[in-house]
């Protein structure tokens, strides 16, 4: 194989250099300043309220960090009544969370869609506006 | 500071007042150096006028982020070539599509025949793939390198990378290139000029 020698280069240098050039069609500027003025005539982006949405993401983080603390509470006293024998399976026992039978089944079903239709009041209010 | 910064200054000035009819002085000024540079990147006029034509539009919207420690060019430049790099990843040129094996080919015999000018543009040709055929990074550095008129410093601040990366990118490149182009240029009148 023939190595490149310096001439070589230059002739790469003098071939990539003088890349032909060429020009914007006639209606380039007219083209971009029209994009230009479409853009500017967009009204700006309506900035996330932050503050309106506060209470409700702080209600939110607490629910599921109480969702958490629960689950694993749960899990932990399950551990305990079971043998100490280590197993990746599903609990036979369903966690204490459960033992309440159709009463707290009840309860937990209502908390859960009022935590909801709160929730759906509160994104219609923040979106229609009103405080 | 020239007057083409100063200018560059004062329509930006205008515009963030709210004078858009301003940005067409920016516009007339960098078309062309624009629409060049996207055409290094894709080879394909029309897809350059849309790429330069959304750079224009990126630059607008972000007028406010131009920062004065730098010229307006380097930042629109840096702007345009990010986005340029991008674009051609989205959707790659059809000049890269070309693997490097198959540029390494030798060039066709007949090509002696059809005299210099054929034999020239063959080679400009081959080298050329050559290039759009290396990985991006290598590329791109090349690409910025002999559009700024072999500058390392203003490719570096284009690419947004330290000197010293694009010094090393483009001696890798060169060093593919080297590998690949000997038969490419065996081309009957560099083989008597040799």
């Amino acid at each position: 194989m023939r190595h490149l020698t310096e001439h070589d280069e230059a002739e790469i240098n003098s071939i990539l250099s003088r890349e032909d050039d060429i020009l914007p069609s006639s209606g380039f500027t007219v083209s971009v300043m029209d994009a230009v003025r479409r853009e500017a005539a967009v009204p700006p982006p309506i900035p996330f309220p932050w503050k309106r949405a506060l209470p409700g993401l702080v209600v939110a983080g607490l629910a599921l960090a109480l969702i958490v603390v629960a689950g694993v509470a749960a899990i932990a006293q399950l551990g305990k009544a079971r043998t100490p024998q280590l197993s990746m399976s599903m609990p036979a026992v369903p966690p204490p969370i459960f033992h309440g039978g159709i009463g707290s089944a009840v309860i937990w079903t209502v908390l859960a869609l009022l935590v909801a239709f709160v929730s759906v009041k509160l994104s219609m209010r923040v979106g229609s506006g009103r405080t | 500071m020239n007057a083409s910064a100063t200018d560059d200054q004062a329509d930006v000035e205008r515009v963030l007042a709210g004078h858009i009819s301003a940005f067409e002085g920016i516009v007339r000024r960098w078309q062309t150096p624009l629409v060049n540079l996207a055409y290094r990147f894709c080879h394909d006029r029309g897809r350059s006028e849309d790429m330069a034509q959304e750079a224009f539009l990126r630059a607008y919207r972000g007028l406010g982020q131009w920062r004065r420690d730098a010229a307006f060019s380097t930042w629109l430049f840096a702007l345009a070539t990010n986005l340029y790099r991008s674009e051609l990843r989205r959707i790659p040129a059809r000049i890269v599509s070309v693997s490097l094996e198959d540029i390494a080919e030798p060039p066709d015999p007949r090509a002696s025949d059809r005299g210099l000018e054929d034999g020239d543009y063959d080679r400009d040709l081959a080298v050329r793939r050559a290039v759009g055929a290396l990985p991006a990074k290598y590329r791109e550095a090349l690409t910025l390198f002999y559009f700024h008129d072999m500058d390392i410093g203003t490719a570096a601040r284009s690419l947004g990378l330290p000197e010293g990366t694009v010094k090393a990118r483009l001696f890798r490149g060169r060093e593919i290139l080297r590998s690949k182009l000997p038969q490419l240029l065996a081309v009957p009148h560099l083989k008597e000029a040799l």
